[in-house]
């Protein structure tokens, strides 16, 4: 073998490497991320890599990417200038949204301004039913009128979306024959492309977000290509979607809208790995950062789904209670709730007297206090390196520049002497009020999906997520934690482990009761050879490819769909009722009751098609040189005081537990284990650490 | 105990998520989609005293009527009640809101000790009397709005009170969905009792009700530090509903005087309308939500929502009128009174801390229900609420298309209602020209057209600001009036503000929501904020130079600079 694999994932401040080379055997490797074009820290670092560990850049057989592009052009609002095309009497649906705030009680919130203005969203009369029968054809003049317009205006992408289109394709379909004919490169997307499903605010918000960012991905991806290519490295890009599964870069370019936060679902992907292989069926994952926290639910092995999700909301529950910041993509996803709180969330004490983490953070520049780069302001990590959890030579991989008196004085003077509380209190309080922050988002979206987190094991991750993992699980409920080997760059391992993974739906709308299935089975075959070809087009074996079906089902009347797996084969009788059951299973699952009707609506039909690869999945990692065991001073509250504590390589903790107070230290962070808790190594290579009563 | 600011914190937490948990265990369980898509439900924490401590996400308008609830559950029931006892209340005149809330109260115990009391309170989809849904503006007394429940038991050391089960599955016209809603409403409790009994055993329970006393005393603290930022004075303001319903000629006045002194602040309604026919009628409870609402709304902090919030804010209303009706007044859309006396109160709060509101926004939820009957001869009942716009606010734009602030809900997808009801949406958009004109302008007028497919079908609406237009604010001009039309196949006609009635195949209704109001004088309106609105058809070129003095030019679109100052210096 000489196959060198490349899993890199581009984050806010580092592009974390993970490389599995031709042995097998992985390696890690964290650089600053290069905001002014993000391919020039990826292309450095391959090139780098493979001159250090005398690799030739041909030996490289697949760039597997995660990228924050397409979020960060949202957030930035620096995406192309779009255009949209919809039905006379409905200009006005993508700004109107869904109406609800996030918020009570704040008059001076703002909604975020439409990614298309009204200028530009132009009407064209054009009408179909709920069936998709047409009541108006689609007026040709005033769709040139339209067209006419938006050159006029000189935008660089399109998007379409017309009532109904999700029934009925044709109107949209001409309208963009049209609008590709005279409109030559401009990036036109249809809705009945993006997203055939009902909900006309969700579908049209969707196809707008990918004409939105598609120009720039596309431009972004090419540069990458060319760069490597340049530098030798001439193998094929593949690119994590937010559903967790891998589709080739030219796949990406065209449907963007599903890679955008591809970094965080690369994370779960790799825990869902590492569940599976340790034997751990129900897992919460804890992702913590610099600026946000991340969850999300393993439960029977499988990753829980969702089917949308706001971007650019600054801080997102991914609670429907809170919907209402951001831009709504209706798209499957891996269901990821995240909290603004994070390594860099800044503490003070609120004018009523109570100590407040959050929701300012100082980000990843300036940071935290004692990075001295001009925030005064005590954050989470200052806290963390004065209770002597994370040292000040290890901050980051010791690539950073750590001054721990510049933390005193801004604990100090912010927390400490408002509060009248001694430095290391007030650093404690810092610490537990973050925790009680996390606590309360991760407890109210288990609540809201009907779970239990006590039930569950913690997986933590992250650059902070291994410092505060025990107390975030002993408040919780949770028994057991478990931090996975290379927690740093996570992210980056999950994207070696992920599968090509392809995703169709398409909203039919039907009685299960009444047996006329045929459009349904047409509507799956026709999905089923789409995939089958996008996966001929992007070069892989479809003889490998294994198709799951699923069905949104719904009680009639009601507006919520749950989503659940086909029976095989054709949708007789039998299966139409076995596919009754497994919905009102689910359905009793979730909301703790059955419905009060037998009568059952199919709203959509969903194909996930996955491909796995002909490669080799490493886990196992080459040996790096840990520090050398040493000890120092650590606080862990009133209760327990002060403590000298042992730091050591993940290494050199056994398979016998030990009990606590222990610093484990990584490559880029610390493993907290308190001193009422016992951690041990299990044969994965996991620091397990059981959670004392 | 010494004041400790990171256990204050931890408690703060600690309590605020079990009282979320309470909330979003109903949604997820509960029958109906008012309860698990509108979401019109509140929960709370009360102590032993009944105080409340916490209150979950809820609906805005939901803040003040629990603590009147739990003074009525105490009143018949104070130190008997035992672990697994559940009372419930609907009734206005002992404690409730109008019938389809209903409250629900478990004591909570530790060992054999009495904690508090949880509390949800959730809006069911129909408590029987005249007219589906039992929200109808056209009621005259409260016996025709459906089931009363006074003060009882619904279980009794954890054994359901079946005649009152019974008893409510007789006069609803839904039993199943209200039953199984109930249950989600007793779940939710549960969670609670659970949640308190782990954070009594983290804290212990005598170290947990000092923790009480401090989160209330925490509230207090910021409420009053609020109502000190508040120049001390008196600022009235008058603002009216178009007619109650009943008699559709006669306005209806609502007057507040807010009276500020250090940091107490009291709400005077004297001089409001006594109380009507129609049933927009609003107990006191729901004005004191609207009032800590408005003062919520400038406060500068998120605070948990207590007793010790409330302790600086005192209303009061003449029994007898409007905001203190006498029974049987009628109750049911109290909504738009409720709406009417926010509008009020940032009217008077205006007037000392101009900066720190916005003008009046569209003035409330217009909501609408066509109740038809289907093919097999089932009575099915579709309704949605339009909304919404606020106004323009000082260096802050109106906002087009949102929710009012006391009342967050959803529209309902068009593509789902074609699916579902026998229904057409014809149009669905922003309204020209009719955002009120200001430095900062108010939000826009929506407009929503929808034909009526089926056979025949009875439309009940409730809407308002026909003839009171939503105020503008320190120069701003008023926003746009509301409307509503029936097209019969001919040609359009008016139709009123409130109204029930047949509607046939082919008819259509068109309502158009009224405008926000604007902040500041137009004509200091930056002119290239006027260009981008009427680039965007927002404004009208005609409008622009008639509500601005903004000349715009197109071809390229341009503002002509030299026309504009001649126009505004005239």
């Amino acid at each position: 073998m000489t196959a060198l694999r490349v899993g890199v994932d581009i984050g806010g401040t580092f592009t974390d490497f993970v490389f599995q080379r031709p042995d097998g055997l992985l390696e890690r490797r964290k650089r600053p991320s290069t905001p002014a074009d993000y391919s020039q820290a990826i292309v450095e670092g391959v090139a780098e890599y493979c001159a250090q560990a005398k690799f030739a850049p041909a030996q490289v057989v697949e760039v597997v990417h995660a990228t924050t592009v397409a979020t960060n052009a949202i957030l930035e609002r620096k995406g192309a200038r779009t255009g949209l095309i919809t039905t006379e009497g409905f200009r006005d649906v993508l700004e109107l949204r869904r109406i609800r705030i996030p918020l009570a009680y704040d008059l001076s919130w703002q909604k975020p301004a439409p990614l298309v203005r009204r200028a530009l969203r132009l009407a064209v009369r054009e009408r179909l039913d709920s069936r998709g029968n047409m009541l108006q054809g689609l007026d040709p003049e005033g769709l040139d009128r339209a067209i006419d317009e938006l050159a006029g205006a000189k935008i660089e992408a399109v998007a379409v979306c017309f009532l109904h289109a999700y029934r009925n394709p044709q109107h949209e379909r001409i309208a963009g024959e049209r609008l590709r004919r005279r409109l030559p490169g401009v990036q036109v997307s249809l809705s009945c492309d993006v997203l055939p499903e009902m909900l006309e605010f969700e579908r049209t918000s969707t196809t707008v977000v990918n004409a939105y960012v598609a120009p720039l991905i596309a431009r972004y991806l090419d540069r990458l290509r060319g760069a490597l290519a340049a530098r030798g490295v001439k193998a094929p890009i593949l690119v994590m979607q937010s559903n967790g599964g891998l589709i080739s870069a030219s796949s990406a370019a065209e449907r963007p809208v599903t890679i955008i936060e591809s970094g965080p679902a690369a994370g779960v992907v790799a825990a869902l790995r590492v569940a599976r292989e340790c034997g751990y069926p129900n897992v919460i994952t804890f992702d913590m950062g610099g600026t946000t926290t991340k969850a999300s639910i393993i439960e029977r092995g499988e990753i829980l789904r969702g089917t949308e999700y706001e971007v650019g909301a600054s801080v997102s529950v991914s609670s429907r209670l809170m919907r209402g910041n951001g831009y709504l993509l209706r798209i499957p996803v891996i269901d990821i709730s995240e909290v603004g709180a994070g390594g860099g969330s800044i503490a003070a004490l609120d004018a009523g007297g109570s100590l407040r983490v959050g929701p300012h953070s100082a980000g990843a520049v300036p940071g935290p206090a004692c990075y001295a780069q001009g925030n005064e302001r005590p954050t989470v990590t200052d806290a963390n390196l004065l209770l002597g959890y994370i040292s000040s030579t290890s901050l980051a991989g010791g690539a950073l520049q750590i001054d721990e008196a510049l933390a005193r004085t801004a604990v100090r003077g912010h927390v400490a002497e408002p509060a009248k509380l001694s430095l290391l209190d007030a650093a404690h309080g810092i610490h537990m009020v973050v925790n009680s922050n996390m606590v309360r988002a991760i407890k109210s979206v288990s609540v809201e999906r009907g779970r239990d987190p006590a039930e569950f094991v913690m997986m933590a991750f992250g650059g902070a997520g291994p410092i505060h993992a025990a107390g975030v699980a002993r408040t919780l409920g949770i028994r057991q934690v478990l931090i996975p080997r290379a927690p740093g760059v996570f992210s980056a391992l999950g994207l070696l482990h992920a599968e090509v993974e392809h995703h169709a739906a398409r909203t039919v709308l039907t009685t299960t009761g009444a047996g006329v299935m045929a459009p349904v089975e047409a509507a799956l075959e026709e999905m089923r050879s789409d995939l089958l070809g996008r996966l001929r087009e992007e070069g892989f074996d479809p003889a490998r490819a294994e198709i799951a079906r699923f069905a949104d089902l719904r009680y009639r009347g009601q507006s919520s769909e749950l989503t659940v797996p086909m029976p095989d084969g054709p949708l007789g009788e039998s299966a139409l009722r076995a596919l009754e059951e497994r919905f009102e299973q689910e359905f009793e699952r979730t909301y703790a009751h059955r419905g009060d009707t037998k009568a059952f609506e199919l709203v959509t039909v969903r194909l996930v098609m996955r491909v796995s690869r002909a490669v080799q999945h490493g886990s196992e990692w080459s040996a790096e040189a840990g520090a050398p065991p040493a000890r120092r001073s650590a606080y862990f509250g009133p209760e327990h005081g002060q403590l000298e504590t042992e730091v050591l390589p993940r290494g050199a903790l056994g398979s016998t537990p030990r009990r606590g107070p222990l610093l484990v230290q990584e490559y880029d962070t610390t493993i907290v284990v308190p001193p009422d808790c016992e951690a041990r190594v299990d044969a994965h290579g996991n620091v397990v650490i059981a959670i004392g009563a | 105990m010494a004041h400790d600011p990171v256990r204050l914190e931890l408690v703060k937490n600690a309590i605020g998520s079990i009282v979320d948990e309470m909330v979003l265990t109903v949604i997820r369980i509960a029958y109906s989609s008012i309860m698990r898509d509108t979401m019109d439900l509140s929960s709370a924490f009360c102590d032993r005293q009944g105080r409340m401590i916490a209150q979950g996400l809820s609906v805005a308008l939901h803040l003040g009527s629990i603590p009147d609830a739990m003074d009525w559950v105490l009143k018949k029931y104070r130190d008997t009640l035992a672990p697994g006892d559940i009372v419930v209340l609907n009734d206005p005149y002992q404690g409730g809101m109008h019938l389809p809330d209903i409250f629900m109260f478990k004591p909570v115990f530790v060992g054999e000790r009495l904690l508090g009391y949880a509390v949800v309170v959730a809006h069911h989809n129909d408590m029987g009397g005249r007219v589906p849904g039992s929200s109808a503006a056209d009621s005259t007394e409260i016996f025709q709005e459906g089931l009363r429940i006074p003060v009882l038991k619904l279980y009794e050391g954890g054994k359901v009170n079946q005649t009152l089960m019974d008893l409510v599955a007789i006069n609803v016209r839904i039993p199943d969905v209200v039953l199984g809603d109930i249950q989600a409403q007793v779940a939710a409790c549960g969670i609670a009792e659970r949640g308190m009994n782990e954070l009594a055993a983290r804290f212990g329970v005598e170290r947990l009700e000092q923790h009480f006393d401090e989160l209330l005393d925490y509230s207090e603290r910021e409420a009053r530090r609020t109502v000190r930022s508040i120049p001390p004075g008196t600022y009235r303001f008058v603002d009216h509903l178009d007619d109650d319903g009943v008699d559709m000629d006669s306005p209806v006045k609502i007057a507040v005087a807010v009276h500020v002194e250090g940091d107490e602040l009291t709400v005077d309604l004297e001089g409001t309308s006594p109380q009507v026919r129609g049933a927009i009628n609003s107990t006191l409870s729901f004005a004191k939500s609207a009032v800590y609402f408005a003062v919520r709304s400038v406060m500068d902090s998120d605070a948990p929502n207590n007793a010790g919030f409330f302790r600086p804010i005192h209303v009061k209303a003449p029994l007898g009128c409007l905001v203190n009706p006498r029974p049987p007044a009628a109750v049911a859309a109290r909504g738009i009174s409720g709406f009417r006396l926010i509008d009020a109160m940032f009217g008077a709060l205006a007037q000392a801390i101009p900066e720190r509101v916005r003008a009046a926004g569209e003035g409330g939820t217009t909501s609408y229900s066509f109740g038809c009957y289907d093919a097999e001869g089932r009575f099915s009942l579709f309704r949605e609420a339009i909304m919404g716009a606020w106004g323009g606010g000082c260096r802050r734009e109106g906002i087009d298309g949102i929710a009012n602030g006391a009342a967050n809900i959803s529209n309902a997808p068009i593509e789902m209602v074609e699916n579902q009801a026998p229904i057409r949406v014809e149009r669905y958009e922003l309204v020209p020209d009719s955002g009120g004109a200001g430095q900062w302008r108010g939000g826009m007028s929506v407009l929503r057209q929808l034909r009526f497919l089926g056979e025949r079908a009875t439309l009940q609406l409730r809407s308002d600001r026909r003839r009171h237009s939503p105020y503008g604010l320190m120069g701003g001009r008023d926003g746009a009036v509301s409307n509503n039309l029936l097209d019969d196949g001919a040609s359009w006609t008016q139709l009123p503000t409130k109204f029930s009635r047949p509607l046939g195949k082919g008819q259509a209704v068109q309502h158009t929501t009224a405008a926000a109001g604007g902040y500041g004088d137009p004509l200091r309106r930056d002119p290239d904020l006027v260009l981008a609105d009427v680039i965007d058809g927002k404004v009208t070129p005609e409008g622009a130079e008639r509500d601005y003095g903004v000349v715009v030019r197109r071809a390229p679109w341009r503002v002509d600079i030299e026309a504009t100052t001649k126009v505004r210096k005239k």
